[in-house]
């Protein structure tokens, strides 16, 4: 599973990507990007990622703004907000961008492995 | 008002079917529900009860004791409030000067610009956190490593072990082979507790790594005080902006009615004739 994980705070990126990493998904399979410009760019890129887990506020392009674009391209691929933001007219907007699931920090690693789960069963 | 996953679930099952109506009436009840549950009534009781046991408490003693320190204090008050000598009159120039000059209370500096401090408190602590994640990274490999050799060796005691077994059974005369095999089915024992020790600490590890996501929340949280002041600097300037174009007046120091020393006709009448002399 190759996964692209979205976060402009570097601490976040090595937890979410150690909890993937927990989950046997190797170092050599995700790539880490720190706004949405880079994400996108990496995105187009490789074009192999099979989740995307995106935060929401970044400097350049923000979270929403990168799974609209995303979504504008790919419909299908799995997409995770992990974010502070956690109103609930944050999470429906959210929704309706696009995104498949959606995790307030902080969060447990359980959490992101059920949601991980489900996201590859489907 | 801040939701939890469960929340969150249910409305991923739900969002589908959810319209913007039904959310703003969800919103509204939650207000509602809110508003029932808080008990005015139990405060005032509170503190109705809390003015009794005080009103109760005080004495006599107390009393006067009080008025001492209340005079005492008004003595210090007044010595501190006594009318302004030429020095004090000097350091409000001073004060002027200095505020004219954004030298006061504090010179801005770089090391006093607040949004500039909150930034750097911001990115330090996103450095030092990422420190700490090295550190954290780096006992989760020694870890594995340490995981590793411990398996190396259980297996090398489990066939010890088989050996010893073979031998203490075909040679039951000779001790040696059955006290081997007791210490080896020990340290066997032991490197299980290394084991299971291990995998508690790497969990602690893995605790602390989510525990650390309050860094990343915390610097949200300054980069929205941040924002608060930007907007509101921006809001301050705009609205004590001097946009009529006049040079700065000169203010006068003392005017009629001030609480400080103001000269009467009298006053200047003898300053005249003293100086005429």
């Amino acid at each position: 599973m190759r996964i692209l994980i979205v976060d402009d705070s570097s601490t976040m990126r090595r937890i979410i990507g150690n909890v993937v990493q927990q989950l046997g998904v190797s170092k050599d399979d995700f790539d880490e990007a720190e706004d949405g410009v880079v994400a996108w760019k990496l995105f187009q890129e490789k074009n192999n990622y099979d989740v995307v887990l995106t935060d929401w506020n970044m400097p350049n392009m923000n979270g929403l703004e990168l799974v609209k674009t995303i979504r504008g391209a790919d419909k299908k691929i799995p997409i995770v907000m992990i974010t502070t933001e956690g109103g609930k007219g944050e999470v429906i907007t959210a929704l309706k961008a696009g995104v498949n699931n959606y995790i307030v920090k902080p969060f447990s690693a359980e959490i992101l492995k059920e949601k991980l789960d489900g996201l590859v069963k489907a | 008002m801040s939701m939890s996953q469960e929340e969150i679930e249910a409305l991923m099952s739900g969002a589908d079917d959810m319209g913007f109506d039904e959310t703003e009436d969800s919103v509204d009840d939650i207000v509602n529900e809110e508003d029932i549950s808080s008990p005015e009534s139990e405060n005032e009781v509170d503190v109705n009860d809390i003015l009794a046991g005080i009103d109760g408490i005080t004495t006599e003693a107390e009393d006067s004791k009080k008025e001492v320190d209340v005079n005492g204090i008004l003595a210090g008050i007044n010595d501190n409030v006594s009318s302004p000598n030429e020095d004090q009159i000097t350091n409000v120039d001073d004060m002027h000067n200095k505020i004219n000059s954004s030298q006061y209370p504090m010179p801005v500096s770089k090391e006093n610009k607040v949004v500039n401090q909150l930034n750097e408190v911001a990115d330090d602590s996103e450095a030092k956190a990422s420190q700490i994640f090295d550190i954290l990274s780096f006992i989760l490999d020694e870890n594995s490593e340490i995981l590793q050799y411990n398996k190396n060796i259980v297996e090398f005691l489990e066939k010890e072990s088989e050996l010893l077994t073979s031998l203490s059974i075909k040679f039951p005369n000779i001790a040696v082979f059955n006290e081997n095999l007791s210490h080896a089915k020990t340290l066997i024992k032991n490197s299980d507790d290394i084991l299971s020790k291990i995998e508690a600490e790497n969990n602690k590890v893995f605790e602390a790594m989510e525990i650390m996501q309050y860094h990343d929340i915390n610097r949200q949280k300054i980069e929205r005080v941040m924002s608060v002041i930007k907007k509101l600097s921006t809001y301050l300037n705009s609205i004590f902006e001097d946009d009529s174009g006049k040079a700065e007046v000169q203010i006068a120091k003392h005017i009629s009615g001030d609480s400080s020393d103001i000269v009467n006709a009298n006053d200047i009448e003898s300053l005249i004739s003293e100086y005429s002399k």
